[in-house]
């Protein structure tokens, strides 16, 4: 056991003492936030005053500080979802180099089992992700308190760190499978360089996934981290949107959130299908428990001597 | 040779099962390895051809071979790493492939390539994998105290292992194969690379080793000079054992010692050299004499003292024997 969890420590600090490396895993994330301070902002809120000067009667009933506050957790979620993507994938790419390298080889050569080497990867690269997304995850949350209320409850933020968890966790064990397609980390460098430019995109940090056709929307929530965010959202939005309810106090018959859901996506929409909640998250669960499988599958042939 | 080998072995199956069984045990109790008809094939091209082998406990023991005669195949399999084609190992009384997990708790290998993590510290390095063997901190800290002086490690201890000269990541390479106490050590070119300062003090490493240790050592390398102190050295050629014997051995098997000696030629001084291989080349006779060391060269220069005046004794060096035995000089 203390091989294990001393291959597993190796692992984490093999990354996280990388900084370059940890830096350019959350390259998008930074990029989000640096777009977001130049202009993305301000289409958000644009957005946001669209529906509201549709309807006459909503006018002066939803502060500014209110819809202010709505845009930097719309970041948030956008800061997240690309990092619970970015993430995990660096850090198991720790594999690639360790097999180009040869660096397995010594581990191979001790009794640490072949199943603890292939798991030690896995929960490396899962804890990774929970320490990096929670930490960003507290000092967002710390920072925009100071502007403003956020309407969470202490459940509500507890369950966003769960939802960061299982976000880690399903993209880890995703990306566990891909990683072993690539030979040498030149390749699996450039992979990461496309997988950061899309993983903005995918999991809508830039422009809201409701922007797009239904079919791009599909393609895009497939991936279990589209989805993950849309939970995010839910969680970390759930408590703005009904203090603004409250605030129109009926009058629109919640029109105005039902919109402003529709707008940010809230839902995760399969074809024409829009899922709920609790489907969201079995279908996480559902990707999460067959990567494992297929893992443990393919990587016990994988180690095994040649 | 290895065609002798199989008939030999024949002959020996045809002895009684008994008898076979009884010789069997005795021999492998003395052996830190027992290789038979060792073989690895990547998919059509064979890097081990079939060799066969043993290294005695206690034994220093060296692999000399060309790039790509088949060393490291040969020691990552031995090592569990790379599963074998065909042949059986037995390393220390334990199977190669049925008791793989004992033989890796009794053995450790410094690889030709760094294994250990460039922005890891040394002492980062070597906690992570002494825990790889399942052993505490403090463990680990008892085990590294007498290196700690001795081969200055206090000195490095919190540096990254990527700021290491090279001399001392092998340095750190070797105590890592330490952590375990292993019965063998393998290393696999440990000096390639190094500069001469380096080499020595991982010299002087191995030699404490074997000297104070009494540890069963395993080099492989492709520098002859290295070979000169081991007890027992095989040379492998594409895959192929082309020579097992004691460097002395060796050197008297396959090198000479030449005496060239400048003087005219003449009937009286051929009769002179007359027993020996000996032929004249432009203004002196080369004379060659079996061995390195030749003793016979010291007779015959003090028996013919009064004869031989202006000559030049020429010693048969490791270099030779390679030369010899393949044909091609070593490094070309
Ligand atoms: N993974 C591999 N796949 C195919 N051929 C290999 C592989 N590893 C080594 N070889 C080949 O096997 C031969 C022996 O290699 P190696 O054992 O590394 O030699 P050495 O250590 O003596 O330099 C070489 O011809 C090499 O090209
Ligand atoms: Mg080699």
């Amino acid at each position: 056991m203390r091989g294990f969890s001393g291959l597993t420590k190796r692992n984490v600090i093999v990354f996280l003492k990388d900084r370059q490396s940890v830096v350019f895993s959350l390259l998008t994330s930074i990029i989000v936030l640096v777009l977001y301070l130049l202009f993305l902002k301000g289409t958000f809120v644009d957005a946001i005053e669209t529906v509201l000067s549709q309807q006459s009667m909503l006018s002066g009933r939803i502060s500014a500080g209110d819809i202010d506050m709505f845009a930097n957790l719309i970041l948030v979620t956008g800061i997240l979802g690309s990092a619970m993507i970015t993430v995990p994938f660096n850090c198991l790419t720790t594999i690639v180099r360790d097999r180009e390298n040869r660096v397995d080889y010594d581990i191979l050569a001790t009794p640490v089992k072949r199943w603890q080497i292939v798991l030690s990867y896995y929960l490396a690269g899962a804890f990774s992700s929970i320490l990096l997304n929670g930490i960003i995850l507290t000092v967002a949350l710390m920072v925009i308190r100071m502007q403003g209320n956020l309407y969470l409850s202490a459940a509500d933020i507890c369950q966003t760190y769960g939802i960061v968890a299982l976000g880690s966790v399903s993209a880890t064990a995703v990306f566990m499978i891909l990683v072993l397609f690539f030979k040498t980390s030149s390749a699996s460098g450039a992979f990461f360089g496309i997988l950061s430019a899309a993983s903005g995109f995918v999991i809508g940090a830039y422009i809201p996934i409701s922007q797009f056709s239904e079919k791009v929307q599909t393609v895009c929530n497939i991936f279990p981290a589209s989805q993950v965010t849309i939970l995010l959202r839910n969680k970390l939005l759930g408590g703005l949107l009904g203090h603004m309810d409250e605030s129109i106090g009926g009058i629109d018959e919640g029109m105005f959130v039902s919109s402003i859901k529709e707008i940010f996506s809230f839902q995760a929409k399969i074809f024409s299908r829009n899922l709920e909640i609790r489907e969201m998250v079995c279908y996480i669960a559902v990707v999460l428990m067959i990567s494992l499988v297929a893992m443990t599958v393919i990587y016990s042939k994988n180690y095994r001597k040649k | 040779m290895n065609c002798q080998n199989v008939r030999k072995r024949k002959k020996q199956n045809a002895n009684t099962k008994k008898n076979k069984k009884l010789k069997r045990k005795d021999e492998d109790q003395m052996n830190a390895l027992t290789v038979k008809e060792l073989r690895k094939n990547y998919r059509e091209h064979t890097a081990v051809d079939g060799i066969s082998f043993a290294v005695k406990e206690g034994e220093f023991f060296a692999f000399l071979g060309e790039n790509g005669a088949g060393k490291s195949t040969t020691i990552n399999m031995l090592c569990t790493i790379l599963k074998k084609t065909e042949g059986q190992v037995k390393v220390f009384d334990r199977e190669l492939g049925k008791e793989d997990d004992e033989i890796r708790q009794k053995i450790g290998i410094v690889f030709q390539n760094s294994v250990l993590d460039g922005k890891l510290s040394v002492k980062e390095n070597l906690y992570t994998r002494g825990a790889y063997y399942g052993l505490s901190k403090k463990q680990i800290r008892e085990k590294l105290k007498p290196f700690m002086k001795r081969f200055e490690l206090e000195e490095i201890w919190n540096r990254s292992y990527e700021k290491l000269s090279g001399g001392q990541r092998r340095r750190v390479d070797i105590i890592r194969a330490l952590l375990n106490d292993p019965k063998i050590l393998f290393l696999d070119e440990p000096t390639t690379g190094l500069d001469p300062m380096s080499r020595k003090i991982v010299w002087d490493y191995i030699e404490y080793l074997r000297k104070e240790k009494k540890m069963t050592i395993f080099l492989t390398t492709h520098y002859m000079e290295e070979v000169r102190d081991a007890d027992h050295v095989i040379v492998l050629d594409k895959g192929r054992i082309v020579a097992d014997d004691t460097p002395v051995g060796l050197k008297n098997k396959y090198t000479h010692t030449k005496l060239l000696w400048y003087t005219d030629r003449s009937g009286e001084r051929d009769e002179l050299v007359r027993c020996f291989d000996h032929s004249y080349e432009a203004d002196h006779y080369i004379v060659k004499m079996p061995g390195e060391e030749s003793f016979c060269i010291t007779d015959f220069l003090s028996v013919n003292r009064d004869a031989i005046k202006d000559y030049e004794i020429i010693k048969g060096s490791m270099d030779d024997v390679f030369l010899n035995l393949t044909g091609r000089k070593l490094g070309e």
